[in-house]
């Protein structure tokens, strides 16, 4: 088993009060949150230049109903550009029920995802060309079919 | 009024001969500007399994068009149970993932309608969440008459 350990700290000072949020946790297997996660699909850098709905992460490469981790970060800069964000077959927009949300430029997300349905994503713009960096902490790994 | 939320992945050994580590940090700020978020919301709540609950306010709570409205949200599950116990989270009636004890997640969330609200089922027993949601735009209900 690999050991892979995600720690967050959000930091605000909307209240007189500031706080400051820090936990860390280990990625561990569904059927047992001692064994820590062991695969994953790689680390990814994708270049958008339309605004097409692309598939992230496919379903089917992956066990169902498993705790597979999935990060992605708009590695863009410019905050009036976002990616839509889905849990959804194919499409990726702001009509579409399974949006997440938007992940604007430089906004990262890291979500527990079951894999049984596809992460599918859309660019805004056309007009500029934007990154997307993700990767797939799987709880099981389907084997491709030949 | 900065909110900054920033993450570290590191394993040493998931990619043999390659260690792993990511970095990354952003600053929260209203949709499409770099306006900083004025708004937050965050609770510590024990929920019994068996129910579906809502977390975050309706679209129709927060004004304008929610879906332009740039939101984040943080859950942690503080819970220390077994591998039984985890909070099935997701949009729209359509679950997403599953939140084992201790994991946590944070994202970006966009209401397309009320219909796309965040909700979370406890399985196994009583999970307790950490919670944070930040944004401009949320409104408090109307009080009755």
């Amino acid at each position: 088993m690999a050991t892979i350990n995600a720690s967050v700290t959000i930091s605000s000072d909307i209240s007189s009060n500031p706080i400051s949020i820090s936990k860390t946790m280990s990625m561990t297997k569904s059927a047992n949150p001692a064994v820590g996660l062991e695969e994953t699909t790689g680390l990814r850098t994708k270049k958008f230049t339309a605004t097409t709905a692309a598939v992230i992460v496919e379903h089917d490469e992956l066990t169902d109903d498993k705790a597979h981790k999935v990060y992605i970060r708009n590695a863009s800069t410019n905050r009036a550009n976002f990616f839509y964000v889905a849990y959804n077959a194919s499409a990726a927009a702001a009509a579409t029920a399974e949006t997440i949300g938007k992940l604007y430029g430089g906004d990262w997300m890291l979500m527990p995802y079951d894999g049984n349905v596809n992460i599918t994503v859309a660019s805004s713009t056309a007009s500029e060309t934007q990154y997307l960096e993700y990767m797939v902490f799987a709880d099981g790994i389907v084997a491709a079919k030949g | 009024m900065a909110t900054t939320a920033t993450i570290s992945i590191s394993s040493p050994d998931l990619m043999p001969g390659s260690s792993l580590s990511i970095a990354a940090n952003t600053t929260l700020t209203k949709a499409g500007v770099t306006a900083d978020l004025t708004q937050m919301e965050t609770g510590v709540i024990s929920l019994v399994s068996g129910t579906e609950y809502r977390l975050g306010p309706l679209a129709t709570e927060m004004a304008d068009d929610a879906h332009d409205i740039a939101s984040y949200l943080y859950i942690c599950n503080t819970t220390t149970e077994d591998a039984t116990y985890y909070i099935d989270w997701g949009i729209n009636e359509t679950m997403i993932g599953r939140l084992y004890a201790g994991d946590w997640m944070f994202i970006p969330w966009n209401a397309s309608d009320d219909a796309a609200e965040i909700e979370i089922e406890p399985q196994g027993g009583t999970n307790t969440i950490e919670y944070a949601f930040f944004n401009s735009d949320f409104i408090l209900p109307t009080a009755a008459a």
